[in-house]
């Protein structure tokens, strides 16, 4: 067992792969909590989706260089923002609606253009990532926007923690609160960049997503959920990728977020506010559980 | 007293609803403005207009000494995520979160600041509590200490009281005498006619595109009430029984 773990760390691209995954979980958990917190969870998938027509413009213009794939992604991903923005401003469409229409289109779009130009890259790698993928200029992106990611939200952190816990009273102390929100989502759609290519444009963001929820069935702090989302996306990438190497078949996408999925179960399954937490009887004066507190709060 | 806040000729609403016209007040330092109306009047409406989320439609409004660099808030509890992972001694803290070092957050003067407030609202001992295990009461107290912590000259509350105990209310009230005796100028949102109105010195109604203000005599009359469309006439009339039975002597 240990000679073929072994004969994985010897070569290159796995060692790469490890590396990458590993700055990557680090970059991604923080979005991925308040994407969470923040109750987008539904528009971090439908923004991978969306950044794909770009990508693919991208690489059909320019091939499959990292500065082909950022300029798409973030024309993609900025344009998509704004439009909705537009949308659920001035027409009768709310947000979700008009995301989930605009995304659709930019999805198949993107197929469509990626198919039509007769790519010499696999669909399959384009979809759900490779770890084969993985060159010193996909480093350097990751790296990049871990680093730029790790930056803003030294600065972002409190203002998010504010206006995600109480957004009208955000609102009321600040005069450009739309900052916080379009610099979160120019994050979200830098880091589903960086994941593309370990985990493919309909993966990405279920290494920010579930690694999240799983935490939150354990944390009751920030911290906590911070913490515990980067060692579930970190253990799910090692893991994932390991997966990937022994099923030389399976893509490292859905290994590392079929991982990603096992966690949110188990958390799901144990963790103190999951059903776990439902199924202890609390002991005499204890603390109010949180299920009471949730019946107490529908009542209200 | 020095005027906090002066609307001059004030409309407001949305382009295809006008709530009220031309209204004017003066918001002085040391007043407690209630503002009543029926549901749909626009009472959260012009707490948001204060606030500066929203234009109005026509008038002005003018800060005679600046716009305060921090206006207290405490919005209606249902706008509220309880279950954001955070323990009370930090939501409270968010009422200083524009003071934080960037590094180690709140200094030891915050913190003492932050227990400060908590003392005052009544619930030093729920500091370390997670937000989703607090009643309905004890949040409103927590939300009443990030208020006390902003330190503001001008505080809004809307509905504070719409799901809380009569102690809690009683204790809330205590802390909204303190600020008109700091000299605050407090603009309260409520939705009946309750014993909030004895801590009040003015009053703002509102109802039926049409704004009245004055002090609480002066507006909480039976025919203004039915005018504005907060009261029925037979609500009115049962309600202010006694004072109209007292001016029917007076005049016989």
């Amino acid at each position: 067992m240990l000679e073929l773990f072994a004969e994985m760390w010897s070569f290159a691209f796995m060692r790469r792969a490890f590396v990458a995954t590993t700055v990557l979980s680090a970059s991604v958990a923080p979005i991925g909590a308040f994407l969470v917190l923040r109750r987008l969870s539904l528009a971090g998938e439908a923004m991978a989706h969306a950044i794909t027509p770009g990508i693919v413009i991208g690489f059909v213009a320019a091939g499959l260089s990292v500065m082909s794939l950022l300029i798409g992604g973030l024309v993609a991903g900025v344009g998509v923002a704004i439009l909705t923005a537009l949308l659920a401003r001035k027409t009768i469409l709310r947000s979700d609606a008009s995301l989930a229409s605009l995304y659709l289109i930019a999805l198949a779009a993107g197929i469509f253009i990626l198919s039509a130009a007769g790519s010499a890259v696999p669909l399959k790698s384009f979809l759900f990532g490779s770890i084969l993928g993985i060159d010193d200029a996909s480093m350097m992106l990751v790296g990049g926007v871990a680093a730029v990611t790790l930056v803003a939200f030294a600065f972002l952190l409190r203002p998010l923690i504010v206006s995600t816990c109480d957004p009208i009273f955000f609102e009321s102390q600040t005069r450009r609160p739309w900052l916080v929100d379009q610099g979160f989502m120019l994050l979200l759609v830098l880091n589903l960049l960086a994941a593309f290519k370990t985990l493919g444009t309909l993966m990405a963001v279920g290494l920010m997503i579930l690694p999240a929820t799983a935490a939150r069935y354990w944390a009751s702090t920030i911290t906590g959920q911070l913490v515990l989302g980067f060692l579930f996306a970190l253990a799910s990438c090692w893991i994932g990728l390991t997966l990937s190497y022994f099923f030389p078949e399976t893509p490292s996408g859905p290994a590392i977020v079929l991982v990603a999925g096992g966690f949110f179960l188990i958390s799901a399954l144990f963790g103190p506010l999951g059903f776990g937490g439902r199924l202890r009887k609390p002991s005499p004066g204890a603390k109010p559980s949180v299920e009471q507190s949730y019946a107490e709060e529908r009542i209200q | 007293m020095a005027a906090v806040l002066e609307l001059r000729n004030l409309s407001l609403g949305y382009p295809d609803l006008t709530l009220f016209k031309h209204l004017s007040l003066d918001m002085k330092a040391g007043t407690t403005l209630a503002v009543l109306g029926a549901n749909g009047s626009g009472k959260s409406t012009f707490v948001k207009m204060l606030l500066g989320l929203m234009d109005p439609l026509a008038g002005r409004l003018h800060w005679p000494s600046g716009r305060p660099g921090e206006i207290g808030y405490l919005a209606q509890l249902t706008e509220f995520d309880r279950r954001f992972p955070i323990r009370v001694r930090d939501l409270v803290a968010m009422g200083a979160w524009r003071g934080f070092d960037l590094w180690s957050g709140l200094g030891r003067g915050g913190r003492n600041r932050v227990a400060a407030a908590l003392e005052e609202a009544g619930i030093p001992d729920l500091a370390d509590r997670s937000l989703h295990t607090l009643s309905g009461g004890q949040l409103q107290r927590a939300l009443f200490a990030r208020v006390i912590l902003q330190d503001a000259p001008l505080i809004l509350l809307d509905e504070p009281f719409a799901a809380v105990d009569q102690s809690t209310e009683a204790h809330l009230l205590s802390i909204i005498k303190r600020w008109r005796e700091e000299n605050r100028a407090v603009v309260l949102v409520v939705h009946d006619l309750s014993s909030v109105l004895d801590h009040c010195s003015h009053a703002l109604l509102l109802g039926n595109g049409a704004a009245t203000h004055g002090s609480v005599a002066e507006v909480l009359t039976p025919d203004l009430l039915v005018a504005h469309g907060y009261l029925s006439q037979s609500q009115a009339s049962w309600m202010f029984r006694g004072s109209i039975e007292q001016k029917g002597q007076a005049h016989a």
